[in-house]
Parts: C-alpha cells; sequence; structure tokens
C-alpha cells in the first residue's frame, strides 16, 4: 500500500516525460540533424553546401574558426590574473610619519671606558706594530708598559695578521712568529686581485674552536676595514654581555641628545619622543611613535609646520675605533615599521641645518594569485623577532637569527632575541665568531633559503625624500644662538656650546598630496565571460547554448547512438547464434530502427496544431477518408513558411 | 469612428504578425527568434522542453545580473594608468633664486635697531646667572613700547600646579626673588614664553610656551619683525633686499652665457627678493634637449653672509626651488637650501600625474571652479593647491583679525597687520593658526590640480672652490662685480649651482578610462553572446513581441467589450438575426469576433471543413523526418 503511489508518480512520469533516445538512428545522421539545427553558423554550411570543394572550404573555415575561439579563449584565461595599475592622489591631512632619530656614536666613550679600555689598548698596539702610529710620546710608553705586562686577550682569541701573499704566511702580531696558513682565504673587502709588489695584507683568522685545522682567514685590502672591522666583533662581544638596563644609562638620554624640539608651530618636548634601543646605535628617540595611542598629524605642508629639532652631538664623546663619522642618523618610517636604522637611514651633518622634505606614497599590490606577495606575513614561516608589523627586512634577518640560533648555539648580537636564546660571547660560546661568519657567508650567497622564504610585503608606505643643507649657525647669529642653546642645556654643562656638536634637523611634507598606488585586478569574471562570450560571437556566433548542444550531440547523443547499436548487433548476434533462420527479419533491423524509432515519429514537432495545443479535429485519430497526397507540398515548401499560409487558409 | 478606423488598420496590420493569441505568439517567437535557448524551448520532446526552459530562464537571469554588474563598474569610472618614462626634449624648469635672508641687514638696521637692543638686553637678563652685574646701565634706556605690545616672559615651572611668570624687565621682581631666582635657574625649570594678549593691557591673554629659549626668541623676533616691516611699502622693502647684479655672479645655461638680467624679479615675503630663471611670463620657456650638466643651467651666487640679520635667520644659505613656468614659488614648500661654500648639482627629473578631471576623479583645470579667492593671481601666476590654501588663510585672517598676515598677498582694500593700528593681531594670527578647523575648511575648499608637476631632484654636493683655486676665483669674480681689486667675496657667501636634466627627463603617469561606452558596450554583448547567443536585434525582437502581446490584450479588451454590448444588445433583441456584413466581417476578422472566449475554439472555418491531415501519419514519414501535415 505504501509503495503504491510512489509507483504510481513513477508511472505517471515515465507516461508524461518518456525517456527515449536520440532521434537519429546513426552517428552521420545525428551529425546532420546536429548541422541543420545547431544554433552556430559554421555548421549549417557544410550540410547545405553543394560540390565537394566548397564543402571541403567550409570543413576548413569552421575548424579554423574552432580552433581560434580555443586558442583566444585560452590567452584570456591565461591572462585572467592580470593586474592593472591605478594611480590616485589625494589632497588631505596627512599622518605625519615616525622620525627615529640616533646619534651615529652609540654609547658614551668616556661611560664605556671601562668596559672597552682592553680593547682599546690592543687596537691601539696593534695601529702602532703595523703601522707606527701613536698618539702621543706619553701614551705610548704607558701602552709599552701595558704591552709587557698584561696578557692580552684579544689577540689569542681572533689574531689579526699581516699576510704576506706570495708565501701564505702570516705574521702574528702579538708573538711576531711566522706560521702557514691553512683553509681558505676570504678577501672581505674587494675581489681586486692585489698586484705583485703590493704591501702585505691585514686580516685576522677565525677557527673552529672543536677542530682547529677548519679555519678562514679575512683579509682586507686596507688596514682601516681590517681594524674596524676586527674591533666591531670584539666589541659586539664585550656589549653582548651587558645587560640591557646598563647600556640604556650608558647611551645618551632624551635630555642629552634633543636641545629643542618644535613640531607644526607648537613647541614639543622629550615627552614626544619614544626611546628605542638600537643594538648598534644606542639610544634612538622616535618621535610620533604612536605609542601614546594618538598619531600626530600635518594638516599644512611646508617647513614652519614639520617637525624642527636641534641635536646636540658631542663629539668630543665619541668612540675613534667604531665610529669615524660625526653627526646623526635619522629615519622616517610608519609607526608600525621596525627602523632599521643602519641599513637605510639617514645621515645627517652637524653645524648644518638639514631640512627634509617629504613625499607621500602609499603602495598596495595584489597578493595571490596576481603576484608573490603576503599581506600580513602570517603565512611565512619565519617567526617575527621583532614587535612590528611584517616586511621583508624583518624576515630577513629573523631568519639569519634563527639559523645562527640553531647552528651557532647563540643569537647575533644586532638583531633581537628569539624565546630562550642569548647573545653570543666568548665565556659561552668560544666559537661563534667562526660560525657567525661562516652563515653570513652563506647568508649573503642565498644558500641559507631566507631569500627564498621571505617575500615582500604587499602594501608599503614610502616617504621619499629631498634632503637638503644650510649652514647653520650663520655666521652672525652663531654668537646669540650658541649663548641661548647653552642656557637651554643647562647649568650642568659649563662649557659653551661649539657648533660642530649641534645639528639641526627639520623633518616636513613638501606637500599634501598622497600618492596612492594600487593594483587592481584587470579582468573579473564578469568581464572574462564577456570576452568569453565576444569571442565565441564573433568567430561562430556561439553561446553557452551552443556548447550545450556540443556536449548534447557529442557525447550523449553519440555515445546513445553507438551503445545502441553494439546493443543491436549483440542482440542480432545472439539471436542469430539461437535461430539461425531468422537471420533475414533481423538484418532488416539496424536500418528500420531509425524510423520505427517512436522518437523519430515526433507528435512534438510544432505543427501548428500541436504547437498550440488545440484539440484534433477528431477525436479518434485513425483515417476515416483516404487522404489526398499532399506530400508533393513538402518538397516546395519548408515548415516554418508554411505556419502563417496555414493560417490565411484558415481565415478564408 | 476614426478610432475604430484605426483599430480596424491597427488590427490588419496585425493579423500578418505572428499570432492571435498569447499562446500562439510564443511558441512564433521561440521558433523565430534569434536567441539560442527559446528555440529549444518547442522544438524537442517534454522531458527537454522543461530542461531549457529552466535553462533558457537560467541564462536570463544571469545576463540581466552580469549586466548589473557591468553597467555598475562603468559608473564607478575607473581610471588605468600607464607609464612612460624617457627622454624628450622639454622646457627647462623655472629655477627661482633667493638669500635665506630677506634683507641686507645693513639697509634694514634703522628700522630694527630699537628691537636688536631690546632682545640683547633681555637675553643678558635671561642668560645672567646673577643679574647683579648687568650692563644695563652703560646701555642706552630701553623703549619697552615695543616690548609691551608683545612680551617674552619666563615661566618658572617649579611649581607645576601654579607656575610663576616673571617678566624679564620687571625689574622690582627680579630683585625681590633675587636669591630664589638663582637658585631656581640653577635647577634649570624656567621656560620662555610669549605672552600674547588680544588687547594691551587686557587680561584675555595666552602664553606660547616654547621648550627653548632659542626658538622662543625666534618666533619673538619674527612677530616683531614682522609688525616694523610690514608698514614699510614696498618698493623701499624692494630697496632693502638683495639686488640681481650683487647676487647672481655669473650664469651659464648651456653654452650660452647669461646674466642677472635674464632673471625675472619678485617679491617674496618670506625671502625678499627673489630672482626667478625662465619663468615664461613674457618670453618663451627655454628647452632643454640634452640630458646632463653640461647643458644646464650653471649659477654662481653670493649670499654675503656678513649681512645677515642675526635673529631673524639663523640657517645660511640660498633657497631655490625648481617649478613650473607660471607658477608662484612656494619656498617654505618645496623649495631646498644650498649650502655656501659648496657646489651643489641637482639632477632633475619631472614627475607628471596628468588625470582625467571630472567625473574620474576631483580635480581642478584650472582653479575656477574653487570656491576660494585666489590672492596670487595678482602675480598672474596659475592656480595651484599652496596658492588656494595661502589664499583661504589669509582670507579667513582678514574676516577675523581685520588686518592681511604680511606673508601673504593682501585682498583689496586691506592693510597689513602691525602692532599699533591692531594691537591684538599676533594673538589672533596664532589662534588662528594653531585652529584644526580653520585648516580643515581650507583642506577641503581646495582641490588639486590635474595636472600635477613635480620635479625629482638627485642633489651632490662638493666643496667649492677648492683651496688651490679659490684666491683667482674670489678675485675675479669681485672684480667683474665690483670692478675693484680688492677681494669682496668669501667662502661664507658663495655657492656654486648646477641644475641640469638627467639622463631620463621625465616620468609620465597618465590616467586613461578604465571603462569606456565602447567597453560597456562589447562586454555587454559578450556577456548575451556568452549565454544565450544574443544581440542587439534580439532585444528588439523582443520588445516587438511585447508590442504584440499589448495589441492581443487591447484586441481581446475590445473583443469582450463589444461582446458584452451585443449580449445586452442581444438580450434586448434576443430574436434580431446578424446582418450579412456582421457575418462576413466576422469571418474574416478573428479581433472582431463577439466572445474572446471562443476565439481559440474557433478551428480555422472556411466553410468546408479541412480534411484530416492527421490520417497521414500513419505512413512512413519522408527520411528527412520532422515535416508537418497542417495542409
Amino acid at each position: 500500500a505504501a509503495t503504491a503511489p510512489g509507483k504510481k508518480i513513477t508511472a505517471r512520469l515515465k507516461r508524461t516525460l518518456p525517456v527515449r533516445g536520440p532521434q537519429a538512428p546513426t552517428l552521420s545522421e545525428l551529425m546532420r540533424w546536429y548541422c541543420l539545427n545547431t544554433n552556430t553558423h559554421g555548421c549549417r554550411r557544410i550540410v547545405v553546401s553543394r560540390g565537394r570543394l566548397r564543402r571541403l572550404l567550409w570543413i576548413v573555415l569552421t575548424l579554423s574558426a574552432v580552433g581560434l575561439i580555443l586558442w583566444q579563449c585560452a590567452e584570456l584565461l591565461m591572462n585572467y590574473y592580470s593586474a592593472s595599475v591605478s594611480v590616485t592622489v589625494q589632497f588631505q591631512k596627512l599622518p605625519f610619519p615616525a622620525v627615529t632619530i640616533c646619534n651615529i656614536n652609540p654609547y658614551k666613550y668616556s661611560a664605556m671606558k671601562d668596559y672597552l679600555y682592553e680593547l682599546d689598548k690592543e687596537t691601539k698596539k696593534a695601529l702602532e706594530t703595523f703601522y707606527g702610529f701613536s698618539e702621543g710620546k706619553s701614551k705610548v710608553r704607558r701602552s709599552v708598559e701595558d704591552w709587557n705586562s698584561t696578557g692580552s686577550d684579544f689577540f689569542e682569541q681572533i689574531p689579526l695578521l699581516k699576510v704576506e701573499d706570495f708565501s701564505r704566511t702570516a705574521t702574528e702580531l702579538h708573538s711576531g712568529q711566522k706560521r702557514k696558513i691553512e683553509g681558505s682565504v676570504f678577501h672581505k673587502d674587494s675581489s681586486i686581485v692585489n698586484s705583485g709588489d703590493s704591501n702585505d695584507i691585514i686580516g685576522f683568522q677565525l677557527c673552529d674552536a672543536n677542530n682547529s685545522s677548519e679555519c678562514a682567514l679575512y683579509t682586507f685590502s686596507s688596514g682601516v676595514n681590517a681594524i674596524q672591522e676586527w674591533y666591531k666583533l670584539h666589541y659586539m662581544n664585550i656589549m653582548a654581555q651587558i645587560p640591557l638596563e646598563i647600556k640604556e644609562k650608558l647611551s645618551y638620554s632624551a635630555e642629552d641628545l634633543l636641545l629643542t624640539c618644535f613640531f607644526d608651530g607648537l613647541s614639543c618636548d622629550k615627552r614626544h619622543f619614544t626611546r628605542f634601543h638600537h643594538p648598534l646605535h644606542g639610544n634612538c628617540y622616535t618621535f610620533n611613535s604612536g605609542e601614546s595611542g594618538t598619531i600626530l598629524s600635518t594638516s599644512t605642508g611646508g617647513s614652519e609646520y614639520g617637525l624642527q629639532v636641534v641635536l646636540y652631538i658631542d663629539e668630543a664623546d665619541y668612540n675613534p675605533f667604531l665610529v669615524t663619522s660625526t653627526g646623526a642618523k635619522i629615519m622616517v618610517h610608519d609607526q608600525n615599521e621596525y627602523p632599521f636604522i643602519e641599513d637605510i637611514g639617514t645621515e645627517i651633518e652637524t653645524a648644518a641645518a638639514t631640512s627634509i622634505g617629504m613625499h607621500f606614497t602609499q603602495s598596495r599590490k595584489l597578493s595571490k594569485p596576481y603576484s608573490d606577495c603576503t599581506e600580513t606575513g602570517a603565512d611565512i614561516p619565519v617567526e617575527n623577532l621583532y614587535n612590528k608589523s611584517y616586511s621583508l627586512q624583518i624576515c630577513l634577518h629573523s631568519c639569519f637569527q634563527k639559523a645562527m640560533v640553531e647552528s651557532c648555539g647563540c643569537a647575533q648580537y644586532a638583531q633581537p632575541l628569539p624565546a630562550g636564546a642569548e647573545y653570543c660571547n666568548y665565556k659561552r660560546n668560544p666559537n661563534w665568531m667562526y660560525c657567525y661568519y661562516r652563515l653570513h657567508e652563506k647568508f649573503v650567497k642565498e644558500q641559507l633559503g631566507c631569500q627564498q622564504i621571505c617575500k615582500d610585503a604587499c602594501s608599503f608606505k614610502e616617504w621619499a625624500l629631498t634632503t637638503s643643507i644650510a649652514q647653520w649657525p650663520s655666521v652672525v647669529s652663531e654668537d646669540w644662538m650658541l649663548r641661548v642653546l647653552s642656557w637651554d642645556k643647562g647649568q650642568k654643562l659649563n662649557k659653551k656650546l661649539n657648533k660642530t656638536d649641534l645639528a639641526n634637523l627639520m623633518v616636513f611634507y613638501k606637500d599634501l598630496n598622497e600618492r596612492f598606488i594600487s593594483e587592481n585586478p584587470a579582468n573579473t569574471l564578469v568581464i572574462l565571460l564577456s570576452n568569453f562570450g565576444g569571442q565565441l560571437g564573433l568567430w561562430m556566433s556561439c553561446s553557452v547554448v551552443c556548447v550545450i548542444e556540443i556536449v548534447e550531440v557529442f557525447f550523449i547523443d553519440s555515445l546513445s547512438i553507438v551503445l545502441r547499436r553494439q546493443w543491436q548487433r549483440a542482440k542480432k548476434w545472439w539471436s542469430g547464434r539461437q535461430q539461425g533462420r531468422a537471420a533475414q527479419a533481423t538484418a532488416s533491423d539496424v536500418e528500420r530502427q531509425g524510423h520505427e524509432n517512436p522518437a523519430c515519429i515526433d507528435e512534438d514537432l510544432p505543427t501548428f496544431t500541436t504547437a498550440l495545443r488545440l484539440p484534433l479535429p477528431q477525436d479518434s485519430p485513425l483515417p476515416r477518408t483516404p487522404p489526398p497526397n499532399y506530400s508533393t507540398l513538402r518538397l516546395e515548401t519548408a515548415f516554418t513558411e508554411q505556419l502563417p499560409d496555414t493560417l490565411e487558409l484558415g481565415q478564408h | 469612428m476614426n478610432l475604430k478606423k484605426y483599430l480596424v488598420r491597427a488590427l490588419h496590420r496585425l493579423q500578418k504578425g505572428p499570432g492571435y493569441t498569447y499562446k500562439e505568439l510564443l511558441v512564433w517567437y521561440c521558433d523565430n527568434t534569434n536567441t539560442h535557448g527559446p528555440k529549444r524551448i518547442i522544438k524537442e520532446g517534454p522531458k527537454k522542453k522543461l530542461i531549457w526552459f529552466f535553462l533558457t530562464l537560467l541564462f536570463a537571469s544571469l545576463v540581466f545580473w552580469q549586466w548589473g554588474i557591468l553597467i555598475n563598474t562603468y559608473l564607478s569610472y575607473n581610471v588605468t594608468s600607464s607609464l612612460s618614462i624617457g627622454f624628450k626634449t622639454m622646457k627647462f624648469p623655472a629655477v627661482t633664486i633667493c638669500n635665506a635672508n630677506p634683507f641686507k641687514y645693513s639697509e634694514v638696521k634703522p628700522l630694527l635697531k630699537e628691537l636688536d637692543r631690546l632682545i640683547e638686553a633681555a637675553l643678558e637678563r635671561i642668560l645672567q646667572p646673577t643679574p647683579g652685574n648687568s650692563t644695563e646701565n652703560v646701555s642706552l634706556p630701553l623703549d619697552l613700547e615695543l616690548w609691551n605690545q608683545i612680551p617674552l616672559v619666563l615661566i618658572d615651572e617649579h611649581d607645576k600646579d601654579n607656575p610663576i611668570i616673571l617678566d624679564i624687565f620687571d625689574t622690582n621682581q627680579t630683585a625681590v626673588d633675587n636669591e630664589t631666582a638663582t637658585d631656581s635657574r640653577a635647577n634649570k625649570k624656567y621656560k620662555l614664553a610669549v605672552k600674547l594678549c588680544s588687547h594691551q593691557g587686557s587680561e584675555n591673554c595666552t602664553y606660547r610656551n616654547f621648550s627653548s629659549a632659542a626658538q622662543a626668541v625666534t618666533e619673538w623676533y619674527i612677530l616683531q619683525s614682522t609688525s616694523i616691516l610690514s608698514k614699510v611699502p614696498l618698493h623701499e622693502r624692494i630697496r632693502m633686499g638683495y639686488q640681481a647684479e650683487d647676487m647672481i655672479l655669473a650664469c651659464l645655461y648651456g653654452a650660452e652665457p647669461c646674466n642677472y638680467k635674464n632673471f625675472t624679479q619678485i617679491y617674496h615675503p618670506d625671502h625678499g627678493n627673489c630672482y626667478i630663471f625662465n619663468w615664461g611670463m613674457d618670453e618663451e620657456a627655454l628647452n632643454s634637449s640634452n640630458p646632463g650638466a653640461e647643458f644646464g643651467l650653471k649659477l654662481i651666487l653670493d649670499i654675503s653672509q656678513q649681512d645677515y640679520i642675526p635673529y631673524l635667520s639663523s640657517a645660511a644659505g640660498a633657497r631655490l626651488m625648481l617649478h613650473q613656468q607660471k607658477s608662484f614659488p612656494f619656498l617654505k614648500d618645496q623649495g631646498i637650501y644650498a649650502m655656501a661654500g659648496t657646489e651643489t648639482s641637482i639632477g632633475v627629473l619631472v614627475d607628471e600625474l596628468e588625470r582625467m578631471g571630472y567625473p574620474y576623479s576631483d580635480c581642478t583645470v584650472n582653479g575656477s571652479d574653487v570656491p576660494v579667492k585666489n590672492l596670487y593671481s595678482q602675480y598672474n601666476t596659475s592656480y595651484s593647491i599652496q596658492a588656494c590654501l595661502r589664499s583661504c588663510f589669509q582670507n579667513h585672517m582678514v574676516e577675523i583679525c581685520g588686518c592681511g598676515h604680511y606673508m601673504f598677498p593682501l585682498p583689496e582694500g586691506v592693510n597689513y597687520c602691525n602692532n599699533e593700528d591692531n594691537p591684538g593681531w599676533a594673538y589672533c594670527y596664532s589662534s588662528l593658526r594653531a585652529s584644526i578647523k580653520q585648516r580643515q575648511i581650507c583642506i577641503d575648499s581646495c582641490k588639486e590640480t590635474c595636472n600635477d608637476t613635480q620635479y625629482k631632484m638627485t642633489i651632490s654636493m662638493a666643496d667649492w672652490p677648492s683651496e688651490a683655486s679659490e684666491d683667482w676665483i674670489f678675485h675675479i669674480l669681485s672684480y667683474e662685480r665690483d670692478m675693484s681689486t680688492n677681494v669682496t667675496l668669501d667662502r661664507n657667501g658663495i655657492i656654486k649651482l648646477n641644475i641640469y636634466f638627467q639622463e631620463y627627463n621625465y616620468r609620465t603617469i597618465s590616467e586613461s578610462a578604465a571603462t569606456t561606452i565602447v567597453w560597456l558596450l562589447s562586454s555587454l554583448g559578450g556577456q548575451f553572446g556568452f549565454w544565450m547567443g544574443g544581440s542587439v536585434l534580439c532585444l528588439i525582437e523582443f520588445g516587438e513581441i511585447i508590442i504584440d502581446s499589448l495589441w492581443i490584450t487591447i484586441i481581446n479588451v475590445i473583443g469582450w467589450c463589444k461582446g458584452l454590448k451585443q449580449r445586452r444588445a442581444r438580450a434586448r433583441y434576443p430574436d434580431a438575426p446578424p446582418t450579412v456584413s456582421e457575418l462576413v466581417e466576422a469571418h474574416t476578422n478573428l479581433g472582431f469576433q463577439p466572445e474572446p472566449g471562443r476565439a481559440p475554439a474557433l478551428p480555422p472555418e472556411p466553410g468546408t471543413p479541412p480534411p484530416n491531415y492527421d490520417s497521414l501519419r500513419v505512413q512512413p514519414p519522408d527520411p528527412l523526418g520532422p515535416d508537418s501535415d497542417t495542409e
């Protein structure tokens, strides 16, 4: 009882929507039918054309049209992920960028004396031995005394060497003994081959502490670079052992660095600056870092409305070996961006007013699949060690630091510490320098894979700077300016300021035009489809309907015809085997099948009456009177033209 | 009757059309339309019919949906940018050269004498650790009138909550606080501030604090000197500034010599006399067709640093700016410094941005549609956003303070502010300048120009003249200028400038519309073609069908009305037979059939019953297959 209604429905469905195969009996019939009835233009011509040549021509044309369509559509698909660039300029109130200012010298030399005493002594000694340079007689005498009294740690660990190129022997500074160089020689400065009669080259040798035969010798074409590099290695080693709080105290305070500050026509002071400790530049101060929650903005361009600061650069307190230039370094960056001031900072001269005009450009790239950039950096398998938003630079540095911790067991001084690691120093990691140099070399040669992992960020802000310098203070205003600035500095500074201790800096927007360069997808799906439609329509007047037709005819119908024929053949073969005598009867089966097929006698063909679903004039369909033979008419007129005729006939 | 005639004619016309009923019409449409889907609906078996019906519907709705998207895209007026970089012969930019110092101190000294003495005395007092041994007694008595208009005060911030304000020249107070003052000064808690009052002696005062005394002194001096200089007539001010023949010592453009006469003088409030090379106001702008320093502008300038006003400008050098022809140089915004005693080389790249105007972006072509009166038009210069912003500020200033600021041009019938006529101007000006609201109004009302040209400069510097060549260069230049054998120049005053085009001298970003009407049409066509194989003609067909069906509706309604009338008439005269003509009309014209309900049921009846051709089907059909037999 339960199945009865279901069966009824299926039976009814079968009745109203009978399943039928294709009308055409054979494949060629099907093709012919398709060509005559399809909506595409070429096919019909093939069938209708008379003459073999013409038919061939049409076949070729149709096929080439199909080929063209496929080619063009493939082209369209391949160009789908292309981007167009748009540049918009907007004049508006602009957020002022963060401006980070550092003294080039990281720590006060006077305060660092305790830590660097040994190292400086050694350096001076090296200078004297190699170049005969001494700072003054009294000092020399003292250092000679020291030479004999204290053993030098530094030279034992990493000796400075004088290399004689031909013999590949090196004279060690401290002991004076000669030894053969083993391992590879690296020219750190340049690959230019020294001329034969050149002086001896200075360098240092780094050895694997565990395996002393593994050594690498780094040579420099100039002693200046060699000494500085060598000094820096030891310096980093010493600094790595000093905790951060002490280092901050050793460096310049905000009061030390900033004498005056003026922003947007209003006075500002050290409260507007955020301290930021940079491993190589000591205490840096960031103006408008956004840490207080508000970001200052400018609504007027021009030098008066920007940031104006006078910096106090205490030239006398500079470390003579670490830094050899005087001044400050500044960097203009976004609040979320980490200032890589050692890489891309701008240097500022003392006794001069540096005016920096900015021009703001914001760029945005499209991320995947348009280009290989990253939106937030979350999809990069490198942990961001910096507490700032992602950038390529951050990724590379973090990646290197990670590799460093993995292979050397300690972290490099210039970059932030990963969790659980500590900075390298000799006491704990006697081997680190060799390891670091090896790793750094690999990094530079792109063997660490960092350059492959790290992608550039999709959006970035850029401040294009125009820097110009004027003399400051001017000759006539120097006198009062220095007096007043000394008063500003306060009483604790007893000496009068010198103009070479001062630097004036102006950072301002040249104009408030923000250029926004963005990539937009050149194509959307809608446009792609339109282009497809255009191509299909142009060559063949085809549409999706045609595509469906093609699928229907070439796949479903053809397949079912083939299957049907196979089935018939199998059936015939079977029945022939069963009763050999009935072979003749089945022979005609194949031919008859198409026409006998109920589908071919198509009651749905839109005759006038059937199309209108008019009731048939007589209920009984069978003929009562023999019909006149109007078959001749068929040859002359096609059905579609017949319809109006019929109507007219009907009326008269 | 006319109407009836017309209707009859229309009806006849309709008869030539596809059908008499909606269904007939639809079938005819489906069979004959050029769009691909509908044909299928009527051509095949019931199941396919259903499928095709839905497919057609789906495709039609897809087409409309995507058309909506396309039209939306078009109406958003997107632009695409194209970038071109290269070298071409271009107009050499106009070069404005000024001295950082506006006037020769030797010329303005009489005017500023009082002021300088005041500030010197004030500094003496401020800087003096112990105020006892001041040299004040020796000097002439000070004229405190200037001071009292805008005084500088010391603010003792020892006690944060109620700071003590000390007037510097108030002798009583300093005497009383003698000891405490020295104490606290030792602690460095003093700050300088400028006292600004809306009227002299009124209570409505503000203190502009400065973290640094140097800043405070400079600001104060600028306010005071502005007030003094604004009373001086323009020609006098021009005379006090630097003259072209003193400043521009040598000039060479490409291979052609030029001199100070090739420069146009303009008075700039910040920098005094400025000189513009190649401004293009009177003569044609110069072209440069070669890159490199050899083909650019070479200048030697003297800024005579000894003659600077000490308190007004502390930076020394030349101020220069590259800008477009016929535009006003806004040196404070776009200008750069050139340092004395150096050779400054400036490689120029012209960075142009050409934008489409409304509706693609909100920019103005010549500033005529900006609601701010451009005060810089008196210089005959073209519109720029800087000019607009400054004009906007000056207009506000005139409106609120009643006088114009010295740094900007004046509207008609207004005078510059000075302390005598407008005692409260400094207060009014600084409150206006600090007002964010005022700035925002100006930003909102000014529009940027559609063609934005910037000169990207690559600046490099070297010491000049070299020590070896110093002597003869100074000698020759001094001789040429002053006709004397004495050397009147020195390292602190001399500047060499090279301005030239770089190897690639232009970078042009030009916008073009991303979506034109042609694009829209071809996209619409593409969509329609892609889903349904249709074209505009198909749309017309569809419209035709709608008109047809409207006609059918009208005819049906008319027929129904007529039928109603007839039925009523028949009800009145039930036996009245129809006339012959009526009968004929009824047969010939289906539309006038009295009863619309009967119309579809009517078989085509021309008197004799038609033969039943359906019987033909019994015979095997023609091999060509789908033929119908209605005849």
